[in-house]
Order: structure tokens, then sequence, then C-alpha cells
């Protein structure tokens, strides 16, 4: 055992190596290729383990630093918002005749969502299918025909 | 009269020249075996789908290789020349002026330009986010190359030479063109196999991943290991996935030179893709160059396949060493999985350990299919292709290594 330790020792060391046309390897020759081969491999990928991690963390306290602030601050201003006026119970939305209610409540959560950061507090007052004012053809042309250039 | 008589010479002396003639000829009937064999190959690749892309290359270049009298390539203008400026000399020369097609593509392998190309388009197209979200996956990469090493014993206790030992144990690395470079710079025509045979292996048992890992994987874990639901990883962000290419380059390539060709165009080809800023690099490194170097590649490798190298004992060592290889890398990523399942108190499930062995994505697919035979909701795929990339870059490191010690 301690001389293969040795040999790996030696191979990486001086660099002595095996012909590749050497047949019947020796026991302590192929246990050192093993060990060598072994340690090598894992010693390589636990450095990257090491440096992923730390970056990971780094990189982990610098998002959470920053995810920290914005909640802090929309935090702050739905706090004051609060203070200033006490909020009226919301009435129900006015939802016109044959919109469904999951409808409605996609709507509900695509609002909340969008007001979640900005800590205004945005109330959904009426649902109504849009007429369409023009029909789609004539939407894409005038698209076509203003879009910048 | 004299016509006629011209004309009989003419077309005995083509008949004696044709391939017909080599084939029944001295051990022409071996070239007939090796036609038949690359059939078997080419029924393998199309109609039970074993790796096709690369299989099938193969199987043809072998075809083509064992046409007696086509000259298309020429294994002994591959050896080595004694030549006192050089240790190991190959005449380029003659392979320039007197070589075949496949002799000219194969420079490409000989010169070890092809296999980090292909690292080149693998890079381009692995996204190694689940890897960076999860870094203790390289652990799992690392043990899975312990089938290499493993196999380097037993193909030592069969008395093989040194190359033909790394060689075979490489294929344990489930990696084509990692096999493929190393068995291209040791092989030499005194070794038992070449290029040829190795790289059939390797394909084979990546195809055969789906039946060989399973069995190991369940033998090896408990029932309440494989039901364990992994929590979501974190998201990575994009700086996170820009430094780790060069980082692993640099680690890598600094601790070991020799893996440099591979790692290093492994991560380049990533880099590519995760600047966002060379698309038409990616796009061509993903497709063109992929599919261009590998059709050389494979038809120039199944030329190296000659009869008295495949029809031989020493072939079938090469398949059993290489499943053996195969199967104790998936048991040494399940059971340092298992050891990790021990350490973070349930929460790591072993069977991502297999997917270690670095036949990306399908040694991946494999772990959620058995995940999911335990617990139909579990979602282990992110999870093992983590250990899946790890991999990669683990048996990249292992050729490395190989390649410094036997020289």
């Amino acid at each position: 055992m301690g001389y293969s330790l040795l040999s790996s020792a030696q191979i990486l060391a001086n660099g002595s190596t095996i012909d590749p046309n050497k047949v019947d390897l020796d026991a302590g020759t192929v246990a050192s290729v093993v060990i060598t081969g072994i340690s090598v491999v894992f010693i390589g990928l636990i450095i990257l383990i090491l440096l992923v991690t730390v970056y990971g963390k780094i990189f982990e306290a610098i998002n959470k630093r920053s995810d920290a602030k914005a909640a802090a601050a929309a935090a702050a201003k739905a706090a004051e918002a609060k203070k200033a006026e006490p909020a009226p119970a919301a009435p129900a939305p006015v939802v016109e005749s044959g919109i469904e209610e999951e409808t409605v409540a996609v709507i509900m959560a695509a609002i909340s969502a969008m007001s979640a950061g900005t800590g205004k507090k945005m109330v959904l007052r009426s649902v109504k299918t849009a007429k369409p004012q023009r029909s789609a053809w004539s939407s894409a042309g005038i698209i076509e025909n203003t879009r910048p250039f | 009269m004299t016509i006629i008589n011209s004309f009989l010479d003419t077309m005995s002396a083509l008949a004696s020249e044709s391939g017909f003639a080599g084939l029944f000829a001295g051990d022409g009937w071996k070239n007939i075996i090796m036609i038949l064999v690359s059939f078997l190959f080419m029924y393998l690749a199309i109609a039970k789908g074993f790796e096709p892309l690369l299989l099938l290359p193969i199987s043809f270049g072998m075809l083509l290789t064992n046409l007696p009298g086509a000259g298309l390539y020429h294994p002994e203008f591959w050896e080595y020349v004694d030549n006192p400026e050089y240790e190991h000399f190959i005449d380029y020369k003659r392979v320039l002026e007197e070589g075949g097609l496949l002799d000219i593509l194969y420079m490409g392998v000989k010169l070890q330009l092809y296999p980090p190309l292909i690292f080149l388009g693998i890079g381009a197209m692995t996204d190694f986010g689940p890897l960076i979200a999860s870094p203790r996956s390289f652990l799992l990469g690392a043990a899975a190359q312990g089938g290499i090493f493993f196999t380097f014993i037993g193909a030592a206790v069969l008395g093989l030479s040194a190359a033909d030992c790394a060689s075979i144990a490489i294929i344990g690395g489930a990696d084509g063109p990692t096999s493929i470079f190393v068995s291209s710079r040791l092989l030499t025509s005194e070794s038992s196999n070449n290029v040829g045979t190795i790289a059939l292996a390797a394909y084979t048992y990546m195809a055969l991943v789906p039946i060989i890992q399973p069995p190991i994987m369940k033998l090896l874990t408990t029932k309440k290991e494989r039901s364990v639901v992994m929590g979501q990883l974190r998201q990575v962000s994009r700086l996170e996935k820009l430094i780790f290419p060069v980082l692993v380059t640099l680690v890598i390539a600094l601790m070991i030179p020799s893996a440099a060709p591979l790692v290093g165009m492994l991560m380049f080809g990533n880099l590519l893709k995760e600047s966002g800023a060379c698309d038409r690099l990616v796009k061509t490194a993903q497709n063109e160059l992929m599919n261009i170097i590998t059709i050389f590649l494979g038809v120039s490798v199944g030329a190296t396949t000659q009869a008295d190298k495949v029809l031989s004992l020493d072939f079938a060592k090469v398949m059993i060493l290489g499943v053996i290889a195969f199967g104790l890398g998936t048991a040494c990523g399940v059971l340092i999985g298992k050891v990790m399942y021990i350490v973070s108190g349930g929460k790591i499930n072993p069977l991502i350990g297999s997917a270690g062995v670095s036949a990306v994505p399908m040694a991946a697919r494999i772990s959620q299919k058995v995940g999911q035979e335990e617990v139909p909701t579990n979602y282990l795929l992110m999870h093992a292709m983590g250990p899946n990339v790890a991999g990669v870059i683990g048996s990249a490191v292992a050729a490395g290594v190989l390649l410094a010690i036997v020289k």
C-alpha cells in the first residue's frame, strides 16, 4: 500500500510513466494508477465544488440583499400608504354576465402580481368583454404601417 | 482473334484485381465475416436505434475498410516509424501521398482533432445550471468514474498491455469522444485492440445503458431511499453561468494539462452559449459542426476495425470488461449517493448517483424513470442532470490522468 502511494506520488512528481506497450503490469503499478487516478479526479472535482459553492453563496447573498432591499422598500411604501388612507373595504367588482368566475379570479391574480412590487393598491372595479373596435385585419394593417423604424 | 485474346486477357486481369478475388484468396474470408459483422451493427443502429448517429457511420466504415483492393484505409501507414527526432513518429507524408479517403479523414482522429471539437458542440448544448445550483453533484460525477479505474484493474488482471488497459478502462466513462481521444493516442499496432473496437464497445454500451443501469440501481438501494423526493433547485444567475466555464477550465487544465483539450473545448462551447453574444457560432457548434465531425469521426474510426482485432478473444474481453466498467461506474455512483443520503439526513435520493455515468441525458432520464416507479410524481430529472454533466467533466479528467500516466 505504501509502495503504491509512493509510486503515485512519483508519477505525479517526476512524471514517471508507464510504457503503453508494457504487458503484464504488476500489482504495484496497477494500484498506483488506480489510486492516482481516483485521487486526482476527486481532488479536482472537490476543488471545483468548493469554488462553485463559495461563489454561489456570494451570489445568493448579493441577490438576497437586493431582494431584501426591494421587499423592505415595498413594505415601507405599503405601510405608509396604509397610514395615509385607511383603505375602505373594496366593493365587489361589477362583472358582466357570461364571464366565468375563474376568469375574474385570474384577472385579479394578474393585477395583484403586477402591483406587488410597486406598493400601490389596485382595486378591480368591473369586468366587461371588450367589443372589437376594428377587425383583426385592419388592426394588423395599422400596426404594420405605424411600426417605428 | 487477337482482339478477343486481348479482351479476355484484360477481363481476367480485371477479375484478378477485383475485390471478389481478394475475398476468396488467402485471408479474404476474414473480410467477409467483418462485412457481415458490419451488417449486424448497421441493423442495431437502424432497426434497434443503438446510438445511430455514431454507430451507423462506424459500421459503414467497417464495411468500407474490409473491401479488398479498395484501398480506403491502410493500417500500416499509421504505425510508428523509427525517427531520431521524434519519440512517436507517423509518416504523414506517406499518408498524404498514398492514403485513401478514410486515411485522410482518420488524420483528424490521430491528430486528436475530432473528439475535442465534438466536446465543443456538447458544451454548446449543455446547461450546467443544475450542477452550479447543487455543486455536491460533482462528487457523484467523480464517484462514477471509479468504474474506469476498477476496470483498469480488471484489464490488467487479464494481462493486457498498459495501453489496452487504459483504453478499455475509459469505456467506463460512457463517453464516446473521450474513449476515442484516449485510445487513438495510446493504442499501437502491438496492442490487442484498435480505436475501432474500443469505439464499437463504447457506443454499444452507451446504447445499452437503459438495460444495464436499472437492475444495479435497484439492487443497491432500498425502497425508502428510492422514494426520496428532492426539493426544487435554486435559480442560477447568468453571471454564475458565465463564470463557471472559465473557472472549470482554469482549475482542471492547470491541474491536469493532458485533460485541457477535452475540458477546455467543452467549456469553450458552454461559454459561447451562455454569453448570448455568439448566437451564430453556437448554432453552428450545436448543429453543423457536430454533424460534420460526427460523420468524419464515425466513418474513419469504423475504418480501423480489422478482422484480426475484432474476430478474436480480445474483442470478447473488451465487450465483457466494457459491461463491467459501466456496471461498476453505476454502482460507485449509487453507493456515494447512499453516503450522501445518510449525511444529508435523507434529503438526497441515491438514484441520482447513477447519472454520474456521463451518458447525457440518458442516464439522467433513467434515474427519473426508476424514481418514478416508486413515487410517480417524483421529478428527479433536473437533480440527476447535475451529476450527469459533472460526469462528463469527470470522465475528461480521468482521461487526462490516464494519458498523463501511460505515455
